[in-house]
């Protein structure tokens, strides 16, 4: 075993001192590899940092919680809007009372209408805020609970402010800290788009996902909003979000939900829902499905790429093979046996791309933990990603270094000696 | 020649036939040799007279056609490549007219190759390679690259690369071809002075003065020995 280790250390030495002789060739060679993998690395980071940040904020609402919406509110973010989903219709207030009566599994309903960001003005006397309100909601029912959000000071929204429409407004911290660094803002009034609403609450801080502060945020009543900022309210678009009695009920209330928005809606039966229901599961699984085909198209470009790094491999082998017909002639004349000239060049290639691999890695991790930077989460390491990779890459090494090694070991010494 | 001396290689009623589409080359035609510990043998001929083919297959480089090649009483001639690549790594020290060196290494790390091929430990293949190069009078040339190197002194490292083993027999090829008649005649007396020290050596020659130096010459033509005295 001793031997075979001192052998191996032999040949990986040689190898090196090969590499260090012909530095730009082997560079240039490791490139490919390079660029390949860091690829992978890349992309697969900033996926697990997406996923981590979303993991984030669904676990931050309640699993006995759903959603009905009129489109998947994920493949909208990301783009996959096709026509039908844009053609469904709004969730009207009027269905959202009819469900409201209806539905018996039910413990807690809320209808929102959200702005996220909101490019409204909300200021203070002369004192503006100086960022975009990152969430602006309005209400009905007790969102705050749904959200996790506690209060500091003051009272949540009641029946009362609905009914009467009352200006009345829900702070974050963000909010205090800037319009009222010495102050109690409850009880103080707030302007939005100029028009003054009383402060009732303050919510505790929350701090940040995902980059953003969850605690930039101003809540209304949602028949206040419709008044004052909803043009013709029974026309808005508004978001149900529901809370089951219990996490095990979720699946059957889900199922009353669906049964009864069908209902009132007259959709006939084999018709597909013209609205969205969503619970947290579903949302993961929507963003898991998007994160798998990413991967997979990740996959197949940089399989692509390594394909061709790999052929560059196999390409550069044989020109040092032919560089080193005499080499080889002269190292078997002294007694190099085919198998040693055989792992020289077979252990020459798996270095050279295991290499590429590692600095591929580096790279790889470096840009992608860039991105988890942006997105202000802790550094990510796709360890599964890094282990295929160079999996993958010594994998490379072998097949495409095999035909030059086994070309290099047959070589006859009398005539490669010759060769010039 | 006396009899006790042991008997190195002996080689009996040896062919080597190349064919070559059509016509059949014969390189050696039915050649015996005996060679004895501490010979000191020159081979003659003009080129294409077969005196290369006879040196491969004495250096193992070749296996001939027909007839038997024993060396210290293993049959070269039925072993396979890696068999010949022991032998030639343990027991063949090669000397060749253009010294093939290996141009990226330095003398040290030369003289270490075949040593690399016997699994010596680092340390004591350095210190074999130095003491190699001490014998030939290289040792303030022991970090030299052979482009660095003089003609003599390139092929002084190729004989302590030949040395470094301890082989049993010593096989140059035209050692003094490609030098100057100064650093020809150098190289001559060390390989005198190598015989002395009782090393067995076949030099492959075409030129008389270096013949002269042998205890046997052997002279051969048309793929037959005409010299053996």
């Amino acid at each position: 075993m001793n031997r075979i280790i001192n052998y191996l250390f032999d040949v990986i030495r040689g190898v090196l001192f090969y590499f260090s002789q012909t530095k730009l060739r082997t560079a240039l060679t490791l490139l490919g590899i390079t660029v390949g993998v860091s690829s992978i690395i890349a992309i697969m980071t900033v996926l697990a940092t997406f996923e981590k940040t979303t993991d984030q904020i669904v676990s931050d609402v309640r699993t006995n919680v759903f959603y009905i919406t009129r489109e998947n509110p994920i493949e909208v973010s990301f783009g996959n809007n096709n026509k039908w989903a844009r053609n469904k219709p709004k969730i009207t207030w009027t269905e959202y009372e009819q469900l409201k009566r209806s539905l018996k599994l039910i413990k807690n309903m809320s209808a929102v209408v959200s702005e996220e960001p909101s490019d409204r003005t909300f200021s203070v006397g002369k004192k503006e805020f100086k960022s975009r309100i990152q969430s602006f909601w309005a209400a009905d029912g007790d969102i705050l609970s749904l959200y996790k959000y506690d209060i500091v000071e003051g009272r949540n929204i009641q029946d009362v402010d609905i009914n009467n429409r009352s200006r009345v407004a829900i702070v974050g911290s963000d909010i205090k800290k800037e319009l009222f660094p010495f102050k109690n803002p409850v009880g103080e009034t707030i302007k939005i788009d100029n028009i003054p609403f009383e402060i009732i609450a303050l919510t505790e801080e929350k701090g940040e996902l995902a980059g953003q502060s969850m605690d930039s945020m101003v809540g209304i009543p949602i028949s206040t909003y419709l008044k004052y900022f909803g043009g013709n309210w029974r026309r808005a678009d508004l978001q149900l979000v529901l809370e089951s009695e219990s996490v095990e009920g979720i699946d059957d209330a889900t199922d009353e939900a669906i049964g009864v928005f069908r209902a009132i809606r007259k959709i006939p039966p084999g018709d597909p829902n013209n609205f969205y229901i969503a619970t947290n599961d579903q949302l993961m699984d929507t963003f898991g499905e998007f994160t798998g085909y990413l991967k997979t198209f990740v996959g197949l470009i940089t399989g692509i790429s390594l394909l061709v790094a790999g052929i560059g491999i196999a390409n550069i082998m044989l020109v040092s093979l032919n560089e080193r017909i005499k080499e080889i002639g002269i190292r078997k004349a002294l007694g190099a046996r085919r198998s040693d000239i055989f792992m020289q060049f077979l252990i020459e290639a798996i270095l050279i791309s295991l290499l590429g691999g590692v600095i591929g890695i580096f790279l790889g991790l470096s840009f992608g933990n860039v991105v988890a930077l942006f997105l202000e989460q802790s550094p990510v390491i796709p360890f599964d990603w890094v282990f295929y990779s160079l999996q993958i890459c010594a994998s490379m090494g072998i097949i495409f270094g095999l035909y030059p090694a086994i070309k290099a070991s047959k070589l006859n010494p009398i005539d490669s000696m010759r060769f010039e | 020649m006396t009899k006790s001396k042991k008997e190195i290689i002996g080689i009996k009623s040896v062919s080597k036939i190349y064919n070559l589409g059509d016509t059949v080359v014969k390189a050696l035609d039915n050649v015996s040799l005996s060679i004895n510990e501490n010979d000191y043998i020159s081979i003659m001929g003009p080129s294409g007279s077969g005196k290369s083919t006879l040196m491969n297959i004495i250096g193992c480089l070749d296996v001939p056609t027909k007839g038997t090649y024993k060396f210290n009483n293993e049959k070269i001639s039925e072993m396979n490549d890696n068999q010949l690549a022991n032998i030639r790594n343990e027991k063949i020290g090669f000397v060749f007219q253009t010294f093939n060196l290996l141009p990226k290494l330095n003398s040290i790390q030369n003289v270490e190759v075949p040593l690399v091929y016997s699994s010596f430990a680092r340390a004591e293949r350095s210190l074999k390679a130095k003491e190699a190069l001490k014998i030939v009078g290289l040792e303030d040339r022991m970090s030299h690259k052979p482009n660095e190197l003089s003609g003599g002194q390139r092929q002084r490292v190729a004989i302590a690369r030949a040395l470094v083993n301890k082989p049993s027999i010593i096989l140059a090829d035209e050692p003094t071809g490609n030098l100057d008649s100064k650093s020809g005649s150098e190289i001559l007396n060390f390989f005198d002075s190598l015989h002395k020290a009782g090393n067995t050596l076949i030099i492959v020659t075409h030129e008389d003065s270096v013949a002269k130096r042998a205890k046997r010459r052997i002279e051969i033509f048309d793929g037959k020995i005409t010299l053996d005295e």
